[in-house]
């Protein structure tokens, strides 16, 4: 089965062309284009669904070219129907309903985050994790249970990747800046104590996020290693919960915080600990991309044979774990 | 001595104390942590959850006697308590004891105190009683919002590990909360919960 999956939640526009055997999946071409705002500001909707607009075309071509297949090789279309930015879903969504209905290709809308774990179990071959969904849109601890993905754990406020754009953001760096600040801290070893904020399994960034900003003016290294070494610590220590409490021995890391060095180094310690396998999804895939979405339509074509166009729907707020999943 | 549990937080030592049975919790320093902020943490995690396990007992909270508190290497020695978790008991059992445990957390917010960690692992059964324990991040404090943030917790816990029996757990989980702190403020603090779920990230649907 040879699937094509759109991704364009946020700033990224991606499309992707999977073919699965049975269990398998085999990545033929993943094409993406990243809308980048100004430095120092944050995405802006409308400027990122035109960029997404502006690109879809191309992105698509050189997608399926990549591929070495054309739009009549396809057995479906599958599209990330939330939760995201409003206008950037629209555009993917009408990519996909588009060539739905054109080419009579069976559709199916899928969940973003769900689509991070499901290409991160598939490309890690992780086979009951304890996951933890790190990104602009999630900061989540996540466990397989009865048909759906339970929250052992999440922030209370804004997420892991949030912290790191906003506080990146008022130093002048452009979303998303995560590397940025990872780079600044390797220069620094001098740290300043920072509220540390852990409510049982679940943790909030907020006051953190303030705090910080204000040690910007003595040293900007210096308050990028002290954030990062604080807010990974919480992370890590809510893992250490949830992997304690739910008794996984597995952990897997997904979304764009994902390709944070430090942050992958304190959690293979985490899982040392407690005798758990660690596995991160690789970089070029741990970020929003369309093989997320590919991927998860593929697997749900198992159960399902796609949607009515009428049916087809985008929805900025969609939590995963209100998503029943049967394959 | 020997290890009976890795924690998330601390490990867990069988010990004999002055020939009572104890249990040795010690916080070991973390790799990967930052030192000045993983001996903070230990510390004050230390002194916190010796004092509340004391502290609780006086208004009628079932806790292990504390023995021993040694800071140098963050570790206290105290009574053990060989009851089972109420996360291992079987659901029906967990659903009937649920109203002890809603009862036992509003006595704390009741007096002031607010758990910080509230999962069904660190409540034991032992001899017809509920024990609480795992003071570690408790917090004195009688800001409703923060008994609310208790709650949230509790809830997600049963939402997630015990997801066929959330109802009728959280139900009675619930009426035992009320029955001690009244009902003006369980209505406040259950507006709270909802208002702290809302601002959960995609909470609404939109």
């Amino acid at each position: 089965m040879i699937g094509l999956g759109i991704e364009s939640t946020a700033h990224t526009f991606s499309c992707a062309v999977i073919e699965k055997k049975g269990k398998k999946g085999k990545i033929l071409s993943d094409v993406r284009k990243i809308y980048r705002p100004p430095e120092g500001e944050g995405i802006h909707p409308r400027e990122a669904s035109r960029h997404h607009i502006e690109n879809s075309s191309i992105v698509l071509s050189d997608c399926l070219r990549e591929a070495k297949i054309t739009i009549k090789d396809l057995d479906l279309v599958s599209y990330a129907a939330g939760p995201g930015l409003g206008p950037c879903l629209r555009v993917g969504a009408v990519v996909a309903r588009s060539l739905a209905s054109y080419y009579k290709i069976p559709i199916y809308p899928v969940n973003h985050a769900i689509g991070h774990i499901e290409l991160g179990k598939l490309l890690t071959g992780a086979k009951n994790p304890l996951v933890l969904l790190v990104s602009g849109g999630h900061t989540m601890l996540l466990a397989f249970l009865n048909k759906q993905w339970r929250v052992f754990g999440e922030t209370l406020d804004i997420t892991l990747g949030q912290l790191l754009d906003q506080f990146g953001r008022s130093m002048g760096f452009a979303s998303p800046c995560g590397k940025n600040i990872e780079e600044l801290a390797q220069k620094s070893s001098k740290y300043f104590t920072l509220p540390y904020s852990v409510k049982g399994n679940d943790v909030s960034f907020s006051g953190l996020l303030s705090s910080t900003k204000s040690i910007i003016k003595k040293n900007k290294a210096d308050a990028c290693f002290s954030l990062q070494e604080t807010a990974f610590a919480m992370i890590s220590e809510a893992v250490e919960r949830a992997l304690s409490f739910t008794r996984k021995k597995e952990l897997l890391i997904v979304g764009g915080v994902a390709a944070n060095k430090r942050l992958s180094e304190m959690l293979k310690d985490v899982c040392k600990r407690h005798n758990s396998k660690f596995f991160v999804a690789p970089q070029r895939f741990a970020g929003d991309c369309g093989s997320q979405i590919c991927w998860t339509g593929l697997l749900e074509s198992q159960v399902k044979s796609g949607v009515s166009l009428e049916e087809t729907f985008v929805t900025q707020s969609w939590r995963l774990d209100t998503v029943k999943i049967n394959y | 001595m020997e290890l009976v549990k890795k924690g998330a937080e601390a490990d867990i030592y069988t010990s004999i104390w002055n020939n009572f049975k104890t249990i040795m919790k010690i916080r070991k320093p973390k790799n990967y942590r930052n030192p000045t902020l993983d001996k903070n943490l230990r510390k004050q995690r230390t002194i916190r959850e010796s004092q509340t396990l004391m502290e609780v007992k006086s208004f009628g909270i079932p806790t292990p006697l504390v023995y021993f508190v040694n800071l140098r290497d963050s570790s206290i020695i105290m009574q053990r308590i060989p009851g089972k978790p109420i996360h291992d008991l079987p659901n029906s059992k967990i659903i009937s004891l649920s109203r002890q445990m809603g009862n036992h957390v509003g006595l704390l917010h009741k007096n002031g105190i607010m758990h910080g960690d509230l999962t069904t692992s660190n409540f034991i059964l032992f001899q017809d009683k509920v024990y609480v324990i795992d003071f570690g991040l408790s917090q004195k404090t009688i800001k409703p919002e923060d008994h609310a943030v208790d709650l949230r917790l509790i809830k997600e816990i049963l939402n997630s590990a015990h997801a066929s029996i959330m109802e009728e757990s959280w139900k009675n989980f619930l009426s035992g909360y009320r029955n001690v702190v009244g009902s003006t403020t369980y209505s406040k603090i259950i507006k709270l919960v909802s208002e702290i779920e809302s601002r959960g990230r995609y909470a609404t649907v939109v």
